[in-house]
């Protein structure tokens, strides 16, 4: 079907009372989840899940792909406010958001994050309408060395993350793969560093990993500041972001939407790495990447325009060829599988009604979430208002929560504690936590990828060498980390491009 | 003889709706006084939306459908199942409200990983669910284009470690390999994968030769011609792929049987009467013609022996036994 056609005929389906009732639903959902701190999507996805079975597959798959984008929306907003990562994907919005929100532009960094959700979502979900066949193609190709390629890209882009102290930073990187060895080995199916626990055997929970480290440490962080009642005594002031903040955040909007489309389409990736490498990239080509850390309004608008678009990329391989690439899209795929529809290359073809629907639906979820989230980012901001002694309570309460909601696991409560503390200690001995979270995330999909590929090749490491897409892109990560070396070792204020 | 007419016309059209009030009024008097006081838990040890989940839900809705009581999933996840496997052999409560919806999978768990802290006798069988069996599926393109399971099997003697079978590491994925490599002195080049799922994706791309899965994970691809299926590893053919050898067939024995059985079970020491009702409420939803439609539709069977086990824990065991010997055989298990 021609694509216009296709989305004419998804609008038809969508535009009815019940499915546009279930979209803002979707998108509520999302951004409740999306603020609250520790309940992620996945943990929503989940519990919402039985409810979709009685309802038509559009309208249930709709409400379903809503609470995963809003959740993305509705992220940004704790970081912003109280330093603390609504969910794992706004980890990195948390390092110049919260500092506007310091000097009292809270409303300037949640305005910039909604509409820079809504200019990517929609990006992305234009490239879904017109492209999905084809990019699904070209995504399939994609084997393990090109995953490793993309992979080792990421993790030099992420020593530009660093802040500080260089040495301390590739410590954290260091720790960060350390942990993400606890588990079982993806080649030989041994168990590593499990210390004969079960509770390891499957390896550190990433979101108990993200909340005590960024939820609990910032709760205790604060709690020793006794004179201080509320976390912004100043008040917030401009609630909409300025001319010079548009003109500083269309284009990390647009990089941010790019890149964050391309991670969402590899398996693994999603909405999490691409916040992260949109991050470093801003400040890798950012002028003055001093300004970073201390409230550039582009360490916002990037990742969170990134996050928004991942989803739209991860949602592809789910869609076109029934191959999840991550936990949320392999939940999708089970409500569609529950309602006796096999997503695959004819899923298009056989189901252009749920297809188009669902793609229809996301133009209206994105603009059902931007008239949301604009006339709340006033609301939001009343937060700041909130008494301490009333605030971190809530926070405590919903952390321990969302940890356990993943697995259902008590054993991850005590995860979530011991990253809460060792990260407080880090962070007074002035540790940045960032880097050790995506070296976290991104160490087990080095390491398949790269053990994948060496099984699978005939001449040891030269596949790396012989499959193109993967010899372009560690030449392109060769580049990025000799430039990085030759800034550092030039003289301050010199060179540096 | 009006009677007898009577009585035909009544059990012809009155019969389903009246055998249906039987098989509930059955399970009623099964049902304990003081039980449930709770919703029901299944507990599957899988994320929620994977092949386990999806079957664990469907036989909820439909044990709620045939008892009228509350039931809901608990989706206990980590570590590859063996987090939920551990919880329920030795954590959860045996008053009947928790409920196991297991795969086979759970036997080389407690044989090879639970290092003595729990053993299968934990964990009692109530009712048999259903079966899939891994399938192997080659690409409709490329150097093996057309190739018979038996076909690709020579190739990989002829060029050892050539032919790239996608496996999951220490599973039945890569025990079947094992297995035809130790019997035909062909060896494959194994890509190890975190699923079947990811393996049919890398055989799409053309980064494998060989994938292996179930069929609702190949079936999208089958139909949009991009995948041939070689063999399967069940004992009979599968009626929705008739043309498919199976392993015993096409390499002339009789031990190719690699299986994902599903079953509930309850943590050992529920009492008996709750055990009772719960199997039979299970029992009578496998009954019920429309939950087996779905379960059909994701290309399961239903295996006889186990579907009408008068012991069922006692025909499972057969199946633990042979496993076992395969753990022995390979050295895995003292």
């Amino acid at each position: 079907m021609d694509p216009l056609a296709g989305l004419l005929s998804g609008f038809a389906v969508i535009l009815t009372p019940q499915n546009l009732y279930l979209c803002l639903i979707g998108s509520v959902i999302g951004t409740l989840v999306g603020v609250l701190p520790g309940v992620g999507p996945l943990a929503a996805l989940a519990l919402l899940l039985p409810v979709t079975f009685t309802l038509p597959p559009v309208g249930g798959m709709v409400m379903l792909c809503s609470i995963f984008y809003g959740a993305m929306y509705g992220g940004s907003t704790t970081s912003v406010l109280l330093n603390i990562p609504g969910e794992a994907a706004s980890v990195v919005t948390c390092i110049d958001g919260h500092q506007m929100a310091r000097q009292g532009r809270a409303g300037a960094a949640l305005g910039i994050a909604a509409i820079g959700s809504f200019i990517a979502g929609t990006i992305g979900v234009v490239i879904m309408t017109f492209f999905a066949p084809l990019i699904a193609a070209v995504a399939i190709r994609f084997g393990p060395p090109e995953n490793f390629g993309l992979m080792v890209l990421g993790l030099v882009c992420t020593l530009f993350m660093i802040s500080g102290s260089a040495v301390k930073g590739v410590l954290m990187v260091a720790l960060g793969f350390l942990v993400a060895a606890v588990g079982i080995d993806v080649v030989n199916g041994r168990e590593r560093f499990t210390f004969g626990s079960v509770n390891l055997s499957g390896g550190i929970e990433l979101l108990s990993v993200v909340i005590g480290l960024f939820g609990l440490t910032e709760v205790f962080s604060n709690v020793e500041q006794r004179l201080k009642t509320t976390v912004v005594a100043e008040r917030v002031t401009g609630l909409w972001p300025s001319l010079a903040d548009w003109r500083a955040s269309w284009r990390p909007m647009l990089r941010g939407s790019g890149l964050g489309f391309l991670l969402g389409l590899v398996p693994g990736g999603g909405p999490v790495t691409a916040s992260f490498m949109s991050y470093a990239l801003e400040k890798r080509i950012a002028r003055d990447p001093q300004r970073f850390g201390k409230g550039a309004i582009e360490g916002v608008a990037g990742p969170e325009s990134a996050n928004n678009a991942a989803v739209a990329g991860s949602l592809i391989p789910v869609l076109s060829l029934g191959i999840p690439g991550n936990p949320v899209t392999a939940l999708l795929l089970g409500a569609l599988i529950i309602q006796g529809i096999q997503p695959g290359p004819l899923f298009m073809t056989q189901r252009p009604d749920l297809f188009w629907g669902i793609v229809a639906g996301m133009y209206v979820g994105n603009v059902f979430l931007l008239l949301l989230n604009l006339p709340l980012v006033g609301v939001w901001a009343q937060l700041l208002r909130i008494p301490y002694r009333v605030l971190f309570p809530v926070v405590l309460l919903l952390c321990v929560v969302g940890a356990y909601s993943a697995n259902k696991n008590v054993f991850d409560l005590w995860v979530m504690l011991a990253f809460g503390i060792g990260g407080y200690a880090l962070r007074k001995l002035e540790y940045d936590l960032a880097p050790f979270v995506i070296a976290f995330v991104l160490a087990p999909l080095l390491e398949q990828s790269l053990r994948q590929s060496l099984v699978m090749s005939p001449d040891g490491a030269m596949i790396l060498l012989q499959r193109p897409v993967t010899a372009l892109l560690l030449a392109a990560s060769a580049v990025l980390a000799a430039l990085m070396l030759r800034r550092k070792s030039s003289p301050k204020g010199g060179g540096g491009s | 003889m009006k009677h007898v007419a009577l009585a035909f016309v009544a059990t012809f059209f009155i019969g389903p709706a009246l055998a249906q009030g039987d098989l509930k009024a059955e399970l009623a008097k099964l049902k304990p006084r003081d039980f449930p006081t709770q919703p029901i838990e299944f507990t599957v040890v899988y994320p929620a939306g994977g092949g386990m989940d999806v079957t664990g839900r469907l036989l909820a809705k439909y044990v709620e459908k045939w008892t009228g009581e509350r039931v809901i999933v608990n989706n206990r996840t980590g570590g590859a199942g063996m987090i939920g496997h551990s919880y329920l052999a030795t954590q959860a409560k045996p008053d009947g409200h928790t409920v196991g919806v297991l795969a086979n999978l759970v036997w080389g768990d407690a044989m090879l990983r639970a290092q003595g802290r729990w053993s299968l006798n934990d964990l009692e069988p109530i009712g048999y669910i259903n079966s899939d069996a891994l399938t192997w599926v080659g690409r409709a393109e490329g150097p093996y284009k057309g190739y018979s399971v038996k076909q690709i099997i020579q190739a990989a003697k002829d060029k050892p470690g050539t032919v790239r079978v996608a496996t999951v590491p220490g599973s039945m994925w890569e025990y079947i390999v094992e297995q035809i490599e130790a019997s035909s002195g062909a060896k494959f080049l194994r890509v190890p994968f975190q699923g079947g799922g990811a393996g049919i994706g890398a055989l799409v791309g053309g980064n494998v030769d060989v994938a292996q899965g179930f069929y609702s994970e190949f079936r999208g691809h089958l139909d949009g011609g991009k995948v041939a299926p070689l063999a399967v590893a069940s004992a009979a053919r599968m009626d929705f792929l008739k043309d498919m050898p199976t392993f015993n067939e096409a390499l002339g024995s009789s031990d190719y049987l690699w299986q994902v059985i599903r079953f509930a079970v309850v943590p050992k020491g529920t009492p008996a009467d709750r055990k009772a009702y719960l199997g039979a409420a299970i029992h009578t939803a496998m009954k019920d013609p429309e939950l087996l439609a779905e379960y059909r539709k994701f290309g399961v069977f239903f295996d006889p022996k186990l579907a009408n086990s008068a012991n069922l824990a006692q025909d499972l065991g057969a199946y633990v036994e042979a496993e076992r010997q395969f753990y022995v055989k390979t050295g895995r298990l003292k």
